[in-house]
């Protein structure tokens, strides 16, 4: 048997046409359009360089509001799925009790439209009728009801919470994956050299599991960075722009017509997560020896 | 045997390609056995009184063969994905805009777009009202049934009666009713800012009070001699939404209102007052009928303002595609959906206004609309009449919202609308921005 096979190359060009038809054409012609002033009032399509990027980065509050809202949305959204999914992980591997059914349920949610989603919430944090501010109020703690995606200070957090809630249990799913992986015969050496449970886990368990640290990471920035449809169900970016994020703003340019602009928020954000990506997949890819 | 396998391999790459290309035409009309579709691409509240023209489009189809296939999109999207539809070229053969004399030319580039109906019999029975809205340099390319549209505040005559309050006529009156009302635990006046546009009603439907007050306000506007910062009463009215919110006459946590919550609320009597357009009596006594002669209505006195704000354009209108593979079975539409006969039905049968664009149509106003409006001046309101406002509606809302969340400043919005208003005059190449 010839392990190092080498299959014709046209074996692959099926998909090959399909990638460069369907993702690398569009992403090539967006990048183009971010160039040119196309927009919905005119059938002209003109190059006008990096006007539109002067625009967005030239210190405009507003859009620099958007990519500090995506990038904190990132970061608070990555380390709560990233903890909360190792936790649950590690809770669902050490023998817990119907550990398959909370699996399954906490699971479920990341099956759901963000759309069923976003109006479920929607309607248990509405600030008068909502489960939430409900049974608040009834255990006499009204101090603490909240217009939880009306006021600046809780519409962000609820946005994130919202968000970790649906996405933790599948980064929970590939750490269980990743701690079965893990040989017991190292933990069995570990307690006979008499390792408690923290140097277990900082000394075997989080070496060993880095790699899939490292790909749910990538998974939870790249998606927390492309962020729209949470935002969008839940606040529309409200109030105000307070929970805008870009691909809101990519949207929302879209939507007045101002096709190139839109074009060019869309490459700045796919910048963005190309940096972010390399550098996070350079950094967590180092070898971990013993 | 590799030259074979390679020949097989692209024909079938080829192939594979070929199938998805087909898969993506434009799903406009279909021809299949012979049979005419036209297509209907319409918002929800875009569509003349959407049951009864999906009733005589099947009366249509019956009568001549041509199926009538209407594509209904929720309202928030419509106007935007018709921008690319008709920009891609995959418009559908017939398609409603929301229609103002000012933005209708941008949105929908009706010379590259839409069916000339300069020279049918109908467009002369149109209201002359209305022709502007639909009209571009002197053609005429869409059809309307709707209204010039006014904004009343609508309130609740038992409440007001039993606080011996009446309807206010200026903006301290209007702020003292409110806080009897609130003192009854009952919400002053019902605001929606959740839906995103409702809020900005009062800005800009008062304008023919900033006109009155500065004449020439409007143009100079226009022509970019002024700015909207300049307009001091607009930023009063603005500040006075404020105040309304502050001192809780929007209610308790109303920044998730939406606009369809409104009927309920007024109709349970937990909101003494709300915006709406005639025909709201009918819609609210429908639905709770112990509400029946209880509704009266007044002109929104922010701004202390006392003049009515009409908007021409009123809604939405239908645009036949000039691209479309079937344009004289379209204007055979709108010809027949135009017969008086039909145009009464429309009326009579559709829900909604009391008035439609078309003079031989005799409107259903009631004693007190007409008494109303012979009692008080009249006016264009200011979106139909500045440029640059109608399609910054959406943002201007996300702004008040902002306000009313304490994130911005009535300053701060009125700068974000000159701004905006720059940025498409700027997309236009206006020469009044250059």
């Amino acid at each position: 048997m010839n392990a190092n096979k080498i299959y014709p190359w046209y074996f692959s060009s099926g998909a090959i046409v399909l990638y460069l038809l369907f993702i690398v054409a569009p992403a090539l012609l967006g990048i183009y359009y971010s160039f040119t002033d196309w927009n919905s009032y005119s059938s002209e399509k003109n190059f006008i360089g990096l006007e539109h990027f002067r625009t967005i980065l030239a210190g405009d509050p507003t859009y620099l509001l958007f990519i500090k809202n995506t990038v904190l949305f990132t970061l608070v959204t990555s380390i709560a799925k990233t903890i909360l999914g190792l936790f649950l992980a590690l809770l669902l591997v050490s023998g817990v009790k119907a550990a398959n059914l909370h699996r399954m349920i906490i699971f479920s949610p990341q099956v759901l439209s963000f759309l069923i989603v976003g109006l479920v919430f929607k309607s248990l944090l509405d600030p008068n009728n909502g489960f939430v501010n409900v049974t608040l109020r009834s255990m006499g703690l009204d101090v603490l009801a909240q217009n939880w995606l009306g006021s600046l200070t809780w519409a962000m957090p609820s946005i994130m919470a919202v968000d970790t809630w649906k996405g933790m249990g599948y980064i929970m799913v590939l750490f269980i994956a990743g701690l079965l992986a893990i040989p017991r015969d190292y933990y069995e050496a570990a307690s006979i050299d008499g390792a408690g449970f923290g140097q277990k886990l900082f000394r075997i368990t989080i070496p060993m599991l880095m790699p899939t640290i490292t790909i749910a990471t990538v998974l939870n920035i790249t998606y927390g960075l492309r962020v729209f449809d949470a935002v969008y169900v839940l606040t529309n970016g409200g109030p105000g722009n307070a929970t805008d994020v870009i691909n809101t703003a990519v949207y929302s340019s879209f939507a007045k017509g101002y096709w190139g602009l839109g074009s060019a928020l869309s490459t700045i954000l796919f910048v963005i997560m190309a940096i972010i990506s390399f550098f996070i997949i350079r950094l967590m890819n180092r070898k971990v020896e013993y | 045997m590799m030259r074979k396998r390679f020949i097989f391999s692209l024909a079938s790459v080829l192939l594979l390609s070929t199938l998805l290309l087909a898969g993506c035409n434009s799903g406009k009309s279909t021809e299949g056995s012979g049979k005419v579709t036209l297509t209907f691409g319409t918002s929800q509240s875009g569509i003349p009184r959407t049951g009864i023209m999906q009733t005589m489009a099947k009366e249509y189809e019956q009568e001549t063969g041509v199926k009538i296939d209407f594509q209904v999109v929720p309202d928030a999207q419509w106007r935007d994905l018709i921008k690319v539809k008709l920009a891609s070229g995959e418009a559908p053969d017939i398609f409603n805009v929301d229609v103002d004399p000012l933005s209708m030319p941008a949105n929908v580039r009706p010379e590259e777009n839409a069916i000339d109906l300069t020279n049918e019999e109908f467009t002369g029975r149109m209201s002359e009202e209305i022709l502007p809205t639909v009209s571009h340099n002197d053609k005429v390319y869409g059809v309307s049934f709707a209204p010039t549209k006014i904004w009343y505040v609508y309130y609740n005559k038992r409440i007001f009666q039993e606080l011996g309050i009446e309807p206010p006529t200026s903006y301290a009156e209007f702020k003292a009713i409110s806080q009897k009302i609130k003192d009854k635990d009952i919400i002053p006046f019902y605001q929606a800012p959740a839906s995103g546009w409702y809020q900005v009603l009062p800005l800009f439907e008062t304008g023919p009070n900033y006109e009155q007050t500065a004449a020439g306000t409007y143009e100079k506007l226009n022509n970019n001699e002024m700015k909207i910062a300049d307009m001091t009463q607009l930023k009063t009215v603005i500040e006075q939404l404020k105040e309304f919110a502050d001192l809780g006459y929007f209610g308790k946590d109303f920044l998730s209102n939406t606009v369809e919550a409104g009927i309920e609320a007024f109709g349970q009597e937990k909101a003494a007052m709300l915006l709406r357009v005639p025909g709201t009596e009918k819609e609210v006594s429908e639905a709770y009928p112990a509400m029946k002669d209880n509704m009266g209505f007044f002109v929104m006195p922010w701004g202390d303002n006392q003049t009515i704000g009409v908007n021409p354009g009123g809604s939405a209108a239908m645009f036949g595609n000039k691209n479309s593979k079937h344009p004289e079975e379209v204007l055979k539409f709108f010809r027949w959906i135009t017969e008086h006969d039909h145009l009464q039905r429309v009326f009579d049968e559709g829900e909604g206004n009391l008035t439609i664009c078309w003079p031989e149509i005799e409107p259903k106003l009631t004693q007190d609309y007409i008494d109303y409006e012979k009692n008080h001046e009249k006016g264009t309101v200011m979106q139909a009449a500045v440029k640059y406002i109608d399609p910054q509606w959406m943002d201007i809302g996300k702004d008040l919202s902002g306000m009313f969340a304490g994130a911005m400043t009535p300053d701060q919005i009125l700068q974000n609308i000159d701004k905006r208003r720059a940025e498409q005059a700027k997309v236009l190449k206006d020469e009044k921005w250059q």
